[in-house]
């Protein structure tokens, strides 16, 4: 699977810098991004549970934060790996999406936490990018 | 924005400052506590903007500062103590970070080295069996109903009503393991859901149990007093709490986006985010911040009754003296809080919320928040080094009273990054090394053994001579692993 994302160096947590030619790409991108990072392998399907997410913040950097953290939580309390992602909407201020994953893939790593740490989505000529820290 | 060493002025032998007009948005000067080698390692990564950072928060006081143990994080550095004038200055989610009462404890056997060499497998096994460590654990306390709330108001004390703990056990901890000022009506659904399957677990990452021995005792007298002697087995249990406490500080980051408009309040950083001490809004957090304090007390509570049984199971019946079960608590202390204390600002003792962001309280003689059988010496200073290498006790002083806000430093500090490290050390090549120097590994993950490399850290016994020869603790005992469990 293509990467669309850069390790960027920290040296206590874990940052990746992540473009995408719209917001939906990078905020797919950004989830792809930390799935990586909590598991060890590329998952393949099936992935028969399916959840709906709807999310809205005053701004994109915290829409961005929302989402991830969304995942996170759900990872936690659901014992499901959601790895598919499915944007049906992303604004500056408003998410749609279904997510797709399974129970029981084993988890290398926890995630604490996303950061508001420098954060900024920025526009670039290829659409946007940002540099998340996550918590680990 | 880079620092550089000739931006500094040298205060003492291992004391830097970076003036108040370094940058024009700070309010006081910046301190880093080094020598010429860690302000060189410091010097590498951005961790000495993000101390800058810290110096602009409103009603700071005295100085923003940095221990020598300092390292990148978010927000604040790792290591970072900032203190702000009570009533109105802030309180800073951020400057406590999302592992609210990360800490160490320190448990003492009365065992020598060579009565439990013998059987240091099965004790290493036990531990690993009995306390629950990894991602997405769930410990062997579920609460349901009220007990949640019971344990975020009580702390280490629903754990003594339980049965798991002693009275001893609890006045051996910062704050009796109970932070007043908890109320659990502040926290989200999310934070509680979180909260129930966790109580009594480890996690992951750098967090450890590791059975030490005490290899050197550099002051008798205050290792007296904490019931050190060398060649003694000891535990030491580093975590913090949980997923609860990573929800909390989650909610309110994410909070104070607004507030800090409301109250408007101009900050470098997003993650900085704060809000008046006085206002309903920094009351909410530091209710909720108490909550999870406590919650993370009980959880290193219940691993302590984890490990007394563990040294049942892999002791008793071994024809080991009666003492051999009974393990005691040293002391317990916190590196990730905010808390209200009494410091001499302008002359006076005045009211602050010192912030200890990957620094630990160290109270010297006197101070009143110390239990009676250490108030002579003052307090235990906990200071883990990386994976397989030296620990240390220190005990806090009036140095650190004069000059830190009664702060020390608390572990070794990375100096690498998990992916660097990664690249450069193989997890299954560090557990035959930590193995072939008779330390007995417990891990869940390879991966993580290689990120958590001593290689990725800096000295610690570096560090602990920069707060010694500074005067800010003294060395006490240096501790060597015997067993490391990590999730």
């Amino acid at each position: 699977m293509q990467r669309h994302f850069q390790e960027v160096e920290h040296t206590a947590d874990w940052a990746v810098r992540v473009r995408g030619r719209d917001l939906a790409e990078l905020f797919a991108f950004a989830a792809q991004a930390m799935i990586t990072l909590v598991t060890d392998s590329t998952q393949t399907e099936p992935f028969p549970v399916a959840r709906r997410i709807e999310l809205s913040a005053p701004d994109v950097e915290t829409l961005l934060v929302d989402w991830l953290s969304e995942l996170v939580y759900l990872h936690e309390t659901g014992d499901v790996l959601f790895c598919v992602f499915e944007m049906e909407e992303v604004t500056s201020a408003h998410l749609r999406a279904t997510v797709r994953g399974r129970p029981g893939i084993p988890m290398k790593k926890e995630i604490k936490a996303v950061t508001y740490h420098g954060l900024e989505v920025r526009r670039i000529r290829s659409g946007y990018e940002a540099t998340i820290i996550f918590d680990v | 924005m880079t620092v550089h060493k000739q931006d500094f002025e040298r205060i003492g032998p291992y004391v830097w400052q970076l003036p108040a007009g370094y940058r024009k948005d700070m309010r006081v000067p910046a301190r880093l506590y080094a020598d010429e080698t860690l302000l060189r390692a410091t010097l590498a990564d951005r961790s000495l903007e993000q101390l800058v950072n810290t110096a602009t928060m409103p009603g700071v006081v005295k100085y923003a500062m940095a221990m020598p143990d300092i390292h990148q994080g978010y927000g604040f550095p790792i290591g970072g103590v900032v203190a702000t004038e009570l009533p109105h200055g802030v309180i800073s989610p951020g400057g406590v970070g999302y592992d609210i009462n990360c800490g160490v404890r320190l448990l003492a056997s009365a065992l020598r080295r060579e009565e439990v060499a013998p059987h240091l497998s099965d004790l290493a096994n036990a531990l690993y069996r009995n306390c629950p460590s990894g991602v997405g654990v769930r410990g062997s306390v579920q609460l349901q109903g009220n007990n949640l709330d019971k344990v975020l108001v009580e702390g280490s004390r629903w754990v003594l009503r339980k049965g798991w703990a002693t009275r001893e056990d609890l006045q051996h901890t910062e704050e009796g393991g109970r932070l007043a000022g908890a109320d659990p009506a502040k926290l989200s659904d999310r934070a509680r859901t979180r909260g129930r399957p966790q109580l009594g677990t480890l996690g992951a990452g750098n967090h450890f149990i590791e059975v030490d021995m005490v290899a050197e005792v550099f002051d008798q007298e205050a290792a007296a007093a904490f019931g050190l002697f060398e060649q003694q087995v000891v535990v030491q249990i580093h975590c913090g709490s949980r997923g609860l406490g990573h929800q909390v500080c989650s909610d309110y980051v994410r909070r104070f986006q607004k507030t800090v408009q409301k109250y408007g309040i101009d900050l470098p950083d997003r993650e900085l985010v704060c809000a008046p001490w006085d206002s309903p809004e920094g009351q909410d957090y530091f209710a909720a911040m108490a909550c999870a304090a406590n919650y993370a007390f009980a959880n290193r509570q219940v691993l302590v009754h984890h490990v007394r049984r563990s040294f049942e199971e892999a002791l008793a019946g071994k024809g080991l003296p009666a003492r051999a079960l009974e393990i005691r608590q040293v002391y317990d202390i916190t590196h990730n809080m905010a808390k209200v204390e009494l410091h001499k600002v302008r002359g006076q003792r005045r009211k602050v919320c010192v912030h200890r962001k990957g620094a630990t309280r160290a109270f010297g003689p006197g101070a009143e928040a110390l239990p009676e059988d250490y108030r002579a010496v003052g307090q235990p200073v906990l200071v883990p080094g990386s994976m397989g290498t030296a620990s240390y006790v220190l005990v806090g002083t009036e140095g650190a009273m004069d000059e830190t806000f009664g702060s020390s430093c608390h572990g070794a500090g990375r100096t690498m990054s998990r992916k660097k490290a990664k690249k450069s050390v193989r997890g299954d090549s560090l557990r035959k090394e930590l193995e072939a120097a008779g330390i007995r590994v417990r891990a869940g993950s390879t991966a993580g053994l290689a990120e958590e490399s001593p290689a990725a850290y800096k000295d610690v016994s570096r560090v602990v001579e920069v707060v010694h020869q500074a005067g800010i603790a003294r060395k006490v005992a240096c501790l060597h692993p015997l067993a490391v469990i990590k999730g």
